[in-house]
Formats: C-alpha cells, sequence, structure tokens
C-alpha cells in the first residue's frame, strides 16, 4: 500500500502532463489558424489539379466556374473545414485517445495506406534499426567505460574522454552525419551517401539485410561518435560522486572485498539516475532524429513528423505522432516509477 | 575569478577562442552593411563576376598542376594620350598566366560612363605571350536620345556588364584571329565552347580535330577609350578572369563569396547564443529563486510547469511554431528561451531550498532582513557561479538548435548564418559532388564556437566546484 500510494500520485501527474501536452498542441493548431490555413491550400491544391481535367469536359467557362465551385465546397466538406476548429479538433483528440489514430490526409504508407497508424507502423522499425541501435551501443560503451573510468580519475584515459566529451557537446550530430557522407561515402565510396536500401533492393532476404546494414552504419556510426563520449562521462561521474561518499569510505574500512564495494555500494547507489536516462532515451529514440534522418535521407518518424509539417501538411499525423511521442514518454516515466521500487530502497520505505 | 579561470589551460583556451571570436565579430560589426544578408547575400547579382563552386585557392599548394587563380583587374590611373580626334585613356593590366587550363571565363564591367557630344568607344584586347594580339571586345555606348540634355551619363545605375566568354562578338572576333594568325579555319560554333582556350593557347591540328595547347606566360589585357572630347570620361573599368578557385574559402554554386558569408555568421551565431543563453538563464534563476524561497502554492505551480515545458521535444516544437509564424530569428531565440529554463529552476530550488533550511538564512532573518534582502543580498551570490556555469553552458546548445532550425530549411533568410550555408550546400547536393569547402568550414565553425564556451565551463569547474581543485 504504501508503494502504491505515491505511485498513483505520480500516474495521475503523468496524466495530467499528457493531457496537458495535447490541449496545447490543439490549441496552438487552432487559434493561429494553422490547421485552417493547411487544409486550404490542401484544398486549393486538389482543385488546382482537377481543374485541368474538368476543363476537357467541360467547355462553357461558366459552367465550369459551377463545377468547380460545388467541388470546392465537397472538398471543404471533406477536410472539415465548414466546421471551426472547435468542433474539428477536439473530435481529431478523442479520437486519438481511443487509440484509433486515424487517416492521414496527404501522406501514405508505402504500400498505399492512408492510415496513420499502418504509416507509423512502416516508419517505426526504421526509426528503431537507426536510432535504438545506436543508442544501445553508446549506452553499452557507456556503461563499461564510465564505471571503469570512475576507478580512474585523473588518468590520461578520463582527461581525454572529458574532454571528448566537451567537444562532442559543441559538436552538431548532422554536420557529423555529412563529414561521415563526405569521406566515406563521396571520397572512398566505402559505403551508401543515403537512404535504406540500393536501388534496386536485392530481392534475397539476406542480401536484403546486408544492404540495410550497410546503408545503417553510417548514420548509427554518426549517431555513437558523437553522443557516446557525453555518455561515458556523465556515468563517469555519476559513479565518481557515489564512490566518493562516506558509505563507500565505511564498506572500505570494514574490509569488504573490492568487488563486493563496487557491485553492492558503488553500482547499486548509482543505478537509479543512470537507468532513468536510459530508459527516457529508449523511448526518445522512438520518435527518431529529424536532423539525421535528413542527412541520411532515412525515412523514420522524424523524417514523418517534418513531413506532416513542412512537407505535405497533414493535421491528423501531427496530432497522431504527438500523442505517440507524449504517450510514449508518459509510459516510460511510469515505467521508471515502478523500476524505482525495486532499485531505490528508499522509494519502498517512504513514508 | 578570471585568474582562477585563466590558471586551468581549459579556461586559457576557451578565453583565446572566444577573444578571437570576439574580435572577428566586431570586425564584422565595423565593416559589414547591415542590410549585409538582403542586399549582397541573397542578391545573385552581386556575385556574377564569381566562379561557382570553386575551392578554395590555397588547395593549389597540395596540386602539382596549379589551378587558375581568380583574377579582377579594377581601372587604375589610364595613361592618357591626346589626339587628334581627342584624349585616349589607356588601362593596362598585366596578367601572368602559368597554367594548364584555361579561366573558367572572361568579363568586362564597364560603367559611368558620362560625355558631351559624342559616346566614346571602347576597346579591349589581349596581348600574348607569343606577341600576337586579340581584339576581344569593342562597344559604343548609346547615342544621346532625341530631347537628352548634356551631358550624357550611360551606366551609372547598372554597370554594362559582359560575358566575353559566350559573347557572340567575342566569339567572332576570336575565329578571324585564328584565321589570320595561324591560318586555322573553325566554326563559330565550335568555338562556343573553347573560346577561353583558344585565347590562351596555340591551335594545333591533328587527326581527331582542333585541339589548343596551353600557352603560359605574360599576358597583358589593354582597355583602350577614345573619347570625343576633353571632360569624357568612364568611371568603372573592371575585367575579370574568372578562377578555378577562389580566395580564402572558396565560393558556393552561385558564386557567394563563402569567407564572407562565414565571417557575417560570426557575430550572428555570439547574439543568438548568448542572447538565448542569457535569458533563459534569467528566466531559469528567478523562477528557481522565487520556487524555493516562495514555497506553497507558487513553488508547486512552478516546478509542474517546469515538469510539462522540460518534456515538450524541443526540434519538433520549433519546426512546428516556425512554420506556422513564419521564419524570424528572434522567434527562434525566444522558443529557445521558453523552453530551456527548467532545467536551472528545478537546480536554483534545490539550492535555494537547501540554503533556507540552513541557520544562515535563519540569523539573519531573525535580525530583521527584509525578503528582498535575503534573497539579492544572501541567496543571489551563493547561487551565481553555479547561474554563470549554467549560462556558458546553454551558448553552444542555443547555437546547435538553430544552426539545425537553419538547416531544416527554417532559417531567416534576411540573415546568413553558418547553418543556412550548411542548408544550402546540402539542398543543392554539394555534398554528393565533394565540395567540401562549402559544408566543412560552417560546421567547424559552429563546433569551435561551442568548444570556446564548454572550455570555458570546464576552466570555471574549480572555481565553482572547490573541492574538483585539490585533484584526485
Amino acid at each position: 500500500m504504501s508503494v502504491l500510494c505515491p505511485l498513483a500520485t505520480r500516474a495521475l501527474t503523468l496524466a495530467g502532463v499528457f493531457l496537458a501536452v495535447l490541449l496545447l498542441l490543439i490549441v496552438t493548431l487552432g487559434l493561429t489558424g494553422f490547421a485552417d490555413r493547411m487544409l486550404n491550400a490542401a484544398v486549393g491544391e486538389q482543385l488546382r489539379a482537377e481543374r485541368t481535367t474538368l476543363a476537357q469536359t467541360i467547355r462553357d467557362p461558366d459552367q465550369l466556374e459551377q463545377a468547380l465551385a460545388t467541388r470546392q465546397q465537397e472538398l471543404r466538406a471533406f477536410y472539415g473545414l465548414d466546421r471551426p476548429w472547435t468542433a474539428r479538433l477536439p473530435q481529431a483528440l478523442l479520437r486519438v485517445l481511443t487509440l484509433d489514430l486515424g487517416e492521414a490526409r496527404t501522406l501514405r504508407s508505402a504500400k498505399g495506406s492512408n492510415r496513420v497508424a499502418d504509416i507509423v507502423l512502416e516508419r517505426l522499425p526504421r526509426t528503431v534499426i537507426l536510432l535504438t541501435t545506436a543508442l544501445l551501443i553508446t549506452a553499452a560503451i557507456g556503461l563499461a567505460l564510465g564505471t571503469y573510468l570512475a576507478t580512474r580519475p585523473g588518468t590520461l584515459l578520463d582527461r581525454a574522454l572529458s574532454g571528448l566529451a566537451a567537444i562532442s557537446h559543441a559538436l552538431p550530430t548532422w554536420w557529423v552525419g555529412i563529414l561521415l557522407i563526405l569521406i566515406f561515402a563521396v571520397r572512398w565510396r566505402l559505403f551508401p551517401s543515403g537512404g535504406m536500401y540500393s536501388t534496386p533492393p536485392p530481392s534475397e532476404p539476406l542480401s536484403r539485410f546486408f544492404d540495410l546494414l550497410k546503408h545503417a552504419l553510417l548514420p548509427v556510426l554518426t549517431l555513437v561518435l558523437v553522443s557516446v563520449g557525453p555518455y561515458v562521462y556523465v556515468v563517469r561521474t555519476i559513479t565518481l560522486n557515489v564512490a566518493q561518499e562516506d558509505h563507500v569510505a565505511l564498506a572500505r574500512a570494514k574490509g569488504l572485498p573490492e568487488g563486493l564495494v563496487r557491485r553492492r555500494h558503488i553500482l547499486r547507489v548509482a543505478a537509479p539516475p543512470i537507468v532513468t536516462g536510459l530508459i527516457l532515451g529508449l523511448a526518445g529514440s522512438l520518435s527518431g532524429s529529424i536532423l539525421v534522418e535528413t542527412v541520411f535521407n532515412w525515412q523514420g518518424m522524424g523524417r514523418l513528423y517534418y513531413e506532416a509539417v513542412l512537407g505535405t501538411p497533414d493535421e491528423a499525423v501531427i496530432v497522431a505522432l504527438t500523442f505517440l511521442y507524449t504517450l510514449l514518454y508518459v509510459l516510460a516515466r511510469l515505467v521508471l516509477e515502478v523500476l524505482y521500487v525495486f532499485l531505490d530502497p528508499r522509494v519502498r520505505y517512504a513514508e | 575569478m578570471l585568474r582562477e579561470l585563466w590558471r586551468s589551460n581549459a579556461g586559457k583556451a576557451g578565453i583565446i577562442l572566444l577573444a578571437l571570436l570576439l574580435i572577428g565579430s566586431v570586425y564584422v560589426l565595423l565593416t559589414y552593411p547591415l542590410d549585409f544578408g538582403t542586399r549582397l547575400w541573397s542578391n545573385p547579382a552581386a556575385w556574377a563576376d564569381n566562379p561557382k563552386a570553386a575551392p578554395p585557392a590555397w588547395t593549389n599548394l597540395f596540386r602539382q598542376e596549379p589551378r587558375v587563380e581568380h583574377r579582377v583587374f579594377q581601372a587604375r590611373e589610364p595613361e592618357v594620350i591626346e589626339t587628334a580626334a581627342g584624349p585616349v585613356s589607356t588601362y593596362r593590366f598585366p596578367l601572368a598566366y602559368p597554367y594548364a587550363e584555361p579561366p573558367t571565363f572572361l568579363a568586362i564591367t564597364l560603367g559611368e560612363v558620362t560625355y558631351a557630344r559624342r559616346p566614346p568607344l571602347i576597346s579591349v584586347s589581349l596581348r600574348r605571350p607569343d606577341g600576337r594580339t586579340v581584339r576581344l571586345y569593342r562597344h559604343v555606348p548609346p547615342a544621346p536620345r532625341p530631347g537628352e540634355e548634356p551631358p550624357f551619363r550611360r551606366y551609372h545605375e547598372t554597370p554594362l556588364r559582359v560575358q566575353l566568354s559566350t559573347e557572340a562578338a567575342t566569339i567572332a572576333a576570336v575565329r578571324e584571329f585564328l584565321e589570320a594568325e595561324f591560318g586555322v579555319q573553325v566554326s563559330e560554333r565550335e568555338l562556343l565552347e573553347q573560346a577561353d582556350r583558344a585565347l590562351f593557347g596555340a591551335p594545333v591540328e591533328e587527326d581527331a580535330g582542333l585541339r589548343f595547347v596551353p600557352l603560359r606566360g605574360e599576358y597583358e589585357v589593354v582597355v583602350q577609350v577614345s573619347f570625343a572630347d576633353e571632360g569624357d570620361r568612364l568611371g568603372l573599368v573592371r575585367f575579370v578572369v574568372g578562377g578555378a578557385v577562389f580566395g580564402l574559402m572558396g565560393t558556393d554554386a552561385i558564386g557567394r563569396d563563402l569567407a564572407q558569408g562565414l565571417l557575417f555568421g560570426l557575430p550572428v551565431a555570439l547574439v543568438i547564443g548568448l542572447a538565448a543563453a542569457t535569458l533563459s538563464t534569467a528566466v531559469g534563476a528567478s523562477l528557481g529563486m522565487l520556487s524555493g524561497y516562495a514555497g506553497g502554492r507558487t513553488d508547486l505551480l512552478i516546478q509542474r510547469l517546469a515538469d510539462i515545458v522540460s518534456n515538450v521535444p524541443l526540434l519538433p516544437l520549433l519546426i512546428f511554431l516556425l512554420f506556422i509564424i513564419g521564419p524570424h530569428l528572434f522567434l527562434v531565440i525566444f522558443i529557445l528561451v521558453a523552453f530551456s529554463w527548467p532545467g536551472l529552476t528545478i537546480l536554483v530550488r534545490s539550492m535555494v531550498l537547501g540554503m533556507r533550511s540552513g541557520q544562515l538564512l535563519e540569523a539573519i532573518q531573525s535580525l530583521g532582513a527584509s525578503r528582498r534582502r535575503i534573497l539579492f543580498r544572501h541567496i543571489l551570490p551563493q547561487i551565481a557561479p553555479y547561474v554563470l556555469a549554467q549560462l556558458i553552458f546553454t551558448v553552444p546548445s542555443a547555437i546547435l538548435a538553430e544552426a539545425g532550425i537553419s538547416f531544416l530549411g527554417l532559417g531567416d533568410p534576411s540573415i546568413p548564418t553558418w547553418g543556412q550555408i550548411l542548408e544550402h550546400g546540402f539542398r543543392t547536393g554539394g555534398v554528393y559532388v565533394g565540395y567540401w569547402w562549402w559544408v566543412v568550414p560552417p560546421g567547424l565553425l559552429i563546433a569551435l564556437t561551442g568548444l570556446a564556451f564548454m572550455l570555458l565551463a570546464q576552466g570555471l569547474e574549480p572555481v565553482i566546484n572547490p573541492r574538483l581543485r585539490r585533484g584526485p
């Protein structure tokens, strides 16, 4: 009971955050007229396209104008422009809340489906291949090297890594990607400069897999290169701070073996903040990286959001994606709350 | 504190780097026009005389066969000879030409012609190392229109620019020259692509066709102006030998001098970084102090707000808002400020809370100090070093965020930034054809600017956290 009560409070807070973000989105979309402008542009575009085809069948200019006007009314009704955004957008939100992501207006999946769920399910694995893989590699190196360095602060390697962390913090990841393209793809022609598969893609599953691997290597390398320095540094600093605390000195004074001190008294205490970073990072990685995916022409979740806003504006996709991002974040936080119960005894015994 | 900063290597490097960046910015602010972005940078006409997508001139140091360097000759004092028909001015531009390739183009610009009765005759010719002379171009500015009053002014607002390499008159002249001097018959159509090659080479007839062997040595461009009257003048004569390499930083696909754009981006980046960092630090620190000191409902409200704001993904939001409202630099700064304060607020709050429960503040309070006095005289000085470090630490993130936005094509079009130069290089495919001088320097500058602040932050660490001073 004592565990569940604070958990419930946190869950409620998170639900509040969740709703607040979505409400904010709806209000910005509606109040700024963005949604209306976007849809009006779509209607105009479609009318322009239909004008040329209609002009071939209807010769009389007056009749043509009339036909186009009726068509415009139909289109406006189809896009919901005949209703104010206060009626349209909350409806979209309610639908989304029941996990029905709805249908995209302009974007399509590779198979031509306009269901947002299909589009997202198509993009999500691609982003996982890129960002989640990169994060897992980074975390593996970071955890191993960081905890190792914490036992040897001030050594040459330690100082070199904190330098690397400082430089990485100032480096634009996407620019590093461009550099790698220049060197490995343009200069040496070792790897493709972008995309997911060669054209035409190999038909055999195995060679297809290796083709994908070859295309993913540069972007993953980019992400790992830029994020590994700071990751190691953070793990090292957290671990080092714990290692300098009194209880560790006490453990050592008791004569406990060094391995036990590290496992039980240092790493155990340092775990919660590190796990927090990892879980939030994993959840965040699913939303993709707009910049890196742009540089490597990788059609993942980041590009999807970019296209929904700038390429072929699609309000349904924007609402759905924002909903998913926020949902992911909130779920990750909930998972963390549960994990803390195991990781941090203080949570268990609080109040 | 400065002395402490200077003592560490990182701090020293940071200060030196920052000083260099500031000197560069001051230079730009003093010498560049404020409307550089709209009037020059985004105006292709301003860069017509530059070669397109040319690498920097210093790349010649790494090549066996040097590539043609870009040369611009602007009129100096002409030699003036009085003749019976009137004064004749001659401009001579000596051109040493040791290259195996022809220039990428030849162009002449004439301007500010003023005459009293009859327009002057301007003729341009090239003297070659083999002693032969080719007439390149001949021009007479438009005659007086009916009803126009002398003095007649021509080409004052828009100078006359002629791309000689593709000018029909020049190609005809080159054809005549080849026929008269070398006895070579060649059609003008054939010459269209290789007029420059013919001008800077000697023709060799082979089975495969006509070929030109590069002719190296001392050339001279001669511009002769025959005026009708004393007092007639030609104010601007500029002859351009288009190079394959250009300047310190090369050019982009429309011939813009990248060195100028990169230099202009320096103060812009610093202003974005410093403005966004200062404002967000100020907001973050004051909200943190308020939250920690006031407590109660204010505290709860601020903390919840921080919780929400800190979890909004910044880049998607920036893209979204910039698309709706329009790409303005100030909006970028505003959004960065509005969404990057929570971290500091949470930190400052916890520090203030810690202090509030200490005995020092209790003692001061019991002495009757006002809340305002406690906040500003006793709390603020204690958190100041952290706040300063946070400020310095935020600068690179702000610069990176703006660069990312510009890279996605949402940069403020009236102000060139490093991110925009990169975006242009990437979007036009410059990366894939290996135009490294276009995409490497801007990113390097972004990284270097960020690094200056990171080094400062690292140098400040011992000041803030005296425990670190002892070392391991």
